[in-house]
């Protein structure tokens, strides 16, 4: 780049720069743009100078979690005591929820077995932190402290406490870009669960809001409910919470229902994330291994079912 | 020197995460740091540097490939047109210049998010060229000394 300055003190006597570069890098500029929103060519290049760059989103966190460290210094023992014993309470909580879960589960697989469906599939977590970066706004993606070396791989789902977030967009070494449901580009396969009415969940680019504008007018949707991962597509798993339904308008004359829902993860505000990892690693093509499930149910069990409200 | 130090500061505040109220009145820390070097320094930045500049940063924001970049051009173009003018403004005139740069970069921008689907943004939106506005006038003032500072170190 030819970026110096030289301490000449003379004012420059340059030319300014002709109309027609600018019109040739705008012209690149927007070609770059609309390859990149295609996804053709322009997003694999990215994904590997990515591998360039993030190093500097470790220098960019490092004040981020300074200040961090030190305000958890300053946290009095009386504060610390009561998120402690909150924390218990809401441990104890989840835990009863969970051996109801397990009984479930059990029961799930044995009537599965009656019925000779394929074993379902068990489901893994694994813990990530974001990586304290401000992105461009627009993009609605965010950045985890886990990449390739931690078997994070493109695709894969991501989700918080609450609900579904997103999916892994590109990873590199030690960090991994997610897309999160509210990008307009991004739809994810959804049912809404007290009906079982299978829907697609479209972003509208406001971090609060969903669109699923595929159902037809007929269809029984109300304020309240809960909209599910479908677990069509292959990407998600089926079964973990998306979005609240919040509006549902029936104009007259539209095929369609105008649905809009909340999305339950916090997508903007979140800090810690679960990395979903299905143990029955099927292709989409294939026949489910239904042995090998069972092999790798066993060990499974300890860490899985964090945070997963398997609900449906 | 001074200016690789400027932009390596100016990419950490535009990663910084701040609460969201504070979100959108982020300065384009970027855009007035390029906006200074185009302006006040004898041998000013390059479209093709601007260019460069404007991937990398779309590359660490995450934002459309592109956008950063055709933004920087448009500014480094604008400022070196009037380059002349624009170095003899009184302060306050200097900064209304820069005001009218940053609002003219946000609809370049404004104008690539809808055509990528986006939703109209809100007003906040264009609270950002406003603060960049108040800061100019120290961020001049800051880059003028750490350049007086570096040139006489450079003289010993």
């Amino acid at each position: 780049m030819p970026i110096e300055s030289s301490p000449v003190d003379s004012l420059s006597g340059q030319a300014p720069p002709s109309t027609a570069r600018l019109m040739g890098y705008g012209f690149l500029a927007g070609l770059l743009m609309l390859l990149d929103q295609r996804g053709e060519y322009v997003p694999r290049i990215r994904a590997a100078a990515e591998h360039l760059v993030s190093p500097v989103y470790q220098v960019a966190e490092a004040p981020v979690e300074a200040v961090r460290s030190i305000s958890t210094y300053g946290q009095s023992f009386e504060e610390l005591r009561e998120q402690n014993q909150a924390q218990r309470e809401r441990l104890l909580v989840q835990a009863g929820d969970l051996q109801r879960l397990e009984a479930l589960e059990e029961e799930n697989r044995r009537l599965r077995s009656l019925l000779e469906a394929t074993a379902g599939r068990d489901v893994q977590f694994r813990f990530a932190e974001l990586v304290q970066v401000s992105l461009d706004p627009n993009s609605h993606q965010v950045l985890i402290d886990r990449g390739e070396d931690d078997g994070v791989f493109i695709g894969q789902a991501v989700i918080d406490g609450q609900g579904v977030m997103g999916q892994v967009e590109s990873t590199t070494g030690g960090q991994a870009r997610v897309r999160l449901i509210s990008d307009p580009e991004h739809a994810i396969p959804v049912q809404i669960l007290r009906t079982g009415q299978r829907t697609v969940a479209l972003g509208t680019g406001e971090p609060g809001r969903l669109s699923m504008p595929n159902l037809p007018m007929q269809s029984d949707v109300r304020v309240g409910d809960r909209v599910v991962t479908s677990g069509l597509g292959e990407r998600f798993p089926s079964g973990f919470p998306v979005a609240e339904v919040t509006a549902v308008e029936r104009p007259s004359g539209a095929p369609f229902m105008n649905v809009d829902a909340l999305p339950l993860a916090t997508l903007d505000r979140g800090r810690e994330v679960l990395l979903v990892l299905e143990s029955s690693g099927e292709a989409p093509g294939g026949p489910p291994g239904v042995s090998s499930d069972t092999e790798e149910e066993a060990p499974d069990t300890a860490t899985s079912a964090d945070a997963g409200d398997d609900s449906s | 020197m001074v200016f690789w130090i400027a932009l390596a500061a100016a990419g950490v505040l535009t990663l910084v995460p701040l609460p969201d109220l504070l979100e959108p009145l982020r300065p384009y820390w970027i855009g007035l740091v390029i906006i200074y070097w185009a302006m006040e320094v004898p041998d000013p930045i390059h479209l093709g540097g601007a260019f460069l500049l404007g991937l990398l940063l779309d590359l660490l924001t995450a934002s459309l490939m592109g956008m950063h970049a055709l933004s920087l051009v448009v500014l480094v173009y604008l400022v070196r047109r009037f380059r002349a003018r624009m170095r003899f403004f009184p302060p306050w005139q200097q900064a209304l210049a820069v005001l009218a740069l940053l609002v003219n970069d946000r609809i370049i921008q404004l104008w690539a998010l809808l055509l990528l689907g986006e939703p109209m943004p809100t007003w906040r939106y264009w609270l950002a060229p406003l603060v960049g506005m108040a800061v100019w006038p120290w961020l001049f003032l800051a880059l003028d000394q750490a350049r007086l500072a570096s040139r006489q170190v450079e003289r010993r």
